[in-house]
């Protein structure tokens, strides 16, 4: 019934649609394979300490797990606001004449590269934390302001472009029930949205978890739960930066692709619960 | 101390800089070396040999434009392991190879130049001498206010390297008699990272290699005796490293000419301007 | 109205207000000091050192404390990685709107979400490894270079690309399939002539995203292949500078405040290098999105 060309077209779709899975699969896999050598007896019980001193052989990595939770958790509580409020402003809660220049100057941040940020933070932001406070000023407040500009464009896009689609189908029913622009928002198209406000949430997540310059130019690198914002920490990420200098046989280097697999595990967790709220939601 | 720096630079650096005005031809004989030569060398490795690095790799390349150098950084750790996994020519470690990196990567060392360690402080800081003992208890935790050693009522900023650095090693080995360095330490990516948090940091306290030593920064006395290339040649300053090239096996053809070139004249000119003893 | 919901409408319009005056004053404030620190690092010599220009330029002579091979090492990684990911990125996201059903669609979207989720490091790491069993297995030679980050980065950006592809498609009025059917197309054609060119906003939203992500990237060249010095990119399986590493060197390694100010520079010039792909993009999306438009109402 289908006609040749159009079960081609289907198939050359469906082939590169395999990539990502392929993809995902080969990287879990490799980082799985390079990681083998730690995962076997006590191997795994230094891994799952507090301490890094490698030249003891203590290559725990929990500090750093704990350390990228922290910080992207922390970005995400003031960009995610941040971001929601943008997109309520240019859909109905600010005059609609900012609204263009807002969300061009939004879509420009996504262009503004991670180290621009980094350098710029790290002779501005850190002498002010410096001064300010106390500590060096390299540390996870630093890291988690930076952190959270980085993420808001990719926050902001997202709901924007659900929040357009869905008052593009309902505009008029709220005019014609008599909303206000911010009860418009706040009666249909919030509660309409819950898929792109999730689908925002995890790439916003997905991308401060998974940050590594600002981290590594920020955070100062001490390889420690920090005791308060102002203290220095590490992440997995900057981790993998910093220690993949490392010879490729020890167990330090086996503990740097554990900690890929770490991440890994993160982010794969982060979907299965954003899967189960879809799936609560439908 | 940093004209002292200068002086011992200008030693090398003068009079060969003259020779070089004067009879030319002597130095493009060594650039000769590499005339018909083609291909690429890559380096990496630690960061206190890049300005040689390149500028080599710049003096080269301007000469004979069928050769091309890339440089990478990384630190010591970077460099044994690509080299030893053959993704490089030449991995440089600001310390001396193991017996086992040695055994296992079948690695050839070539030392061109002597450096010093020296713990570094922000200019402003009054500071002026430290003892062995204080630094090993700053760096263990024990000491963590500047009022402690002399200074001024703020907390020590410390700053350290990571485990891969060579300068690391040659610091915890030599003058922290492999001491502990207190976990809370913020961790920097190279010895130009340390000098520019130091720079900005009025508490901090880190280490660097000598050779990275300006006005930015300052090193204090280090029980008594200046930290400088001269003391480190003397052997009155005890904190002291060689700098190694390193390649797989014997080094030949390309790579051999560039090592040859390093260790020549010319290397040595380049190596003094850089802020270091050439061997 | 309960007095409930008008202090949440309150609550949601100061939010708005804050976030709006908030962000873009970051913004200008980051662009002022990146102004104020690199403008007097512009020149010809931050570009091409003590090479002569044109010499550069037309003839390939090594260029050396300058910008100009990793201006190029920049532009031609982004155009692989585009060149990879945008045909492959747009392909997914018109299979999973439109074509894979049940199961397999299933499978898919829990694959792109994971891909989108995996850090940037992480491929970096991934290709690192990928190099170290190539030369133990088939390919002794292989080794890190510019087409392996542009694989790598690729990677990266694919999510991006598939999600907004999707989303556009899918957010699309249900009208315009059934015109489609109205005139009797088939769904192949229902697909490539009406609902990708009308999602085309959404898509080119993404590659927006996706080109600027992957100019910007440091993490993944970082282990795949980029040096600070390398001349011009010579071959795809060579060693390249690039514009963001670049920056990151000179940040940590400046060995006086001039080179700082070249940092300072150089970030301006990524800035404006992407600012311009950015620009551009958005031009080509004005315009086709109005050709679109005048397609329908005509």
């Amino acid at each position: 019934m289908t006609p040749p060309t159009n079960r081609l077209a289907e198939r050359l779709l469906f082939c590169a649609t395999a990539v990502s899975a392929v993809a995902v699969l080969a990287i879990f896999g490799f980082l799985l394979w390079f990681s083998l050598p730690v995962f076997h007896g006590d191997a795994v019980a230094t891994l799952l300490s507090w301490q890094w001193r490698p030249l003891r052989g203590e290559f725990g990595i929990l500090p750093m797990l704990a350390g990228s939770l922290c910080l992207s958790v922390s970005a995400m509580l003031l960009a995610y606001p941040l971001a929601l409020g943008i997109c309520c402003f240019v859909h109905g809660a600010g005059p609609a004449r900012a609204a263009r220049p807002l969300v061009t100057a939004v879509r420009f941040m996504t262009s503004v590269p991670t180290v621009v940020y980094g350098l710029v933070s790290v002779f501005l932001l850190v002498p002010l934390i410096r001064n300010a406070f106390s500590g060096s000023g390299f540390s996870w407040l630093a890291a988690g302001l930076v952190l959270a500009v980085l993420v808001i464009p990719t926050i902001v896009l997202v709901i924007d472009g659900q929040f357009r689609q869905v008052q593009n189908g309902i505009g008029l029913t709220g005019i014609a029930l008599g909303l206000g622009p911010i009860q418009q928002l706040l009666r249909l198209t919030l509660p309409l949205s819950a898929r792109g406000l999730g689908v925002a949430a995890a790439l916003g997540f997905g991308r401060a978890i998974g940050d590594t310059l600002i981290p590594l130019m920020l955070a100062g690198n001490a390889a420690r739960l920090p005791h308060s914002l102002l203290d220095p920490m590490r992440t997995l990420t900057s981790h993998i930066a910093l220690v993949v200098a490392t010879d490729s046989q020890s167990l330090a280097y086996g503990s740097l692709f554990a900690c890929g697999v770490v991440l890994f595990l993160v982010s794969l967790l982060v979907n299965l619960a954003l899967r189960g709220l879809r799936a609560g939601h439908d | 101390m940093r004209q002292m720096m200068k002086r011992v630079a200008a030693c090398w650096a003068v009079p060969l800089a003259c020779c070089s005005i004067l009879t030319g031809s002597a130095l493009a004989g060594e650039l000769e070396a590499f005339a018909g030569l083609k291909g690429k060398i890559d380096i990496a490795g630690g960061t206190a040999h890049i300005p040689v690095m390149n500028d080599a790799a710049k003096r080269i390349m301007q000469a004979n434009p069928g050769v091309r150098i890339t440089v990478a950084a990384g630190g010591s750790g970077v460099g044994v392991q690509k080299v030893g996994e053959g993704l490089v020519d030449i991995g440089n470690t600001g310390r001396p190879l193991s017996d086992e990196e040695i055994a296992k990567y079948g690695l050839k060392s070539y030392a061109f130049a002597i450096d010093g360690v020296a713990a570094v402080v922000h200019p402003k800081n009054p500071v002026g001498n430290l003892t062995a003992a204080q630094v090993q208890e700053i760096f263990a935790g024990k000491i963590t206010n500047w009022k402690a050693i002399g200074g001024r009522d703020a907390a020590i900023h410390l700053f350290t390297r990571d485990e891969a650095s060579g300068t690391r090693e040659v610091f915890w080995e030599k003058l922290l008699k492999k001491g502990t360095i207190v976990d809370s330490a913020n961790v920097v990516a190279s010895n130009g990272a340390m000098k520019s948090a130091l720079a900005g940091d009025p508490d901090a306290l880190g280490y660097v290699s000598i050779g990275h030593i300006d006005e930015t920064i300052k090193a204090p006395t280090l029980d008594g005796v200046a930290p400088t290339q001269d003391n480190a040649r003397s052997g009155k300053y005890p904190i002291v490293r060689k700098l190694y090239m390193n390649t797989k096996g014997e080094a030949q053809g390309l790579t051999g000419a560039f090592i040859k070139y390093i260790l020549g004249p010319e290397g040595k000119q380049m190596t003094a301007a850089a802020g270091y003893l050439p061997l | 109205m309960t007095s409930g919901a008008s202090i949440t409408e309150r609550a949601v319009c100061i939010l708005s207000w804050v976030s709006a005056l908030t962000v873009p004053a970051v913004l200008w404030t980051l662009m002022g000091f990146l102004l104020w620190r690199g403008a007097p690092g512009w020149s010809l010599a931050l570009f091409f050192g003590d090479t002569a220009p044109l010499d550069a330029l037309l003839r390939g002579a090594p260029v050396f404390d300058g910008l100009w091979p990793a201006c190029l090492g920049t532009l031609e990684l982004v155009g692989l990685a585009a060149g990879i990911a945008v045909p492959l990125g747009v392909a997914s996201g018109v299979y999973l709107a439109e074509y894979a059903s049940g199961r397999s669609r299933q499978v898919f979207s829990f694959c792109v979400d994971l891909l989108a989720g995996i850090p940037s490091i992480l491929m970096g790491l991934f290709g690192f490894a990928l190099i170290l069993l190539l030369r133990r297995t088939v390919a002794p030679a292989a080794n890190t270079g510019l087409l392996l980050s542009a694989l790598c980065l690729s990677l990266l950006v694919l999510p991006y690309l598939i999600s907004t592809t999707r989303l556009s498609i899918e957010g699309l009025p249900q009208e315009l399939r059934l015109a489609g059917a109205c005139l009797g197309l088939s769904h192949g054609q229902v697909v490539g002539r009406i609902l990708l060119p009308a999602a085309m906003h959404g898509v080119f939203s993404g590659i927006i995203l996706a080109v600027g992500r992957a100019a910007e990237d440091t993490a993944v060249i970082l282990l795949t292949g980029v040096v600070a010095n390398a001349g011009t990119p010579s071959s795809l399986t060579g060693k390249y500078e690039a514009l963001p590493f670049h920056i990151y060197y000179l940040a940590a390694e400046h060995q006086s405040p001039a080179q700082l100010t070249q940092a300072f520079a150089s970030a301006l010039v990524l800035l404006c290098l992407t600012g311009l792909m950015f620009a551009a993009a958005r031009l080509l999306h004005a315009r086709l999105e109005k050709k679109w438009k005048t397609g329908t109402t005509s």
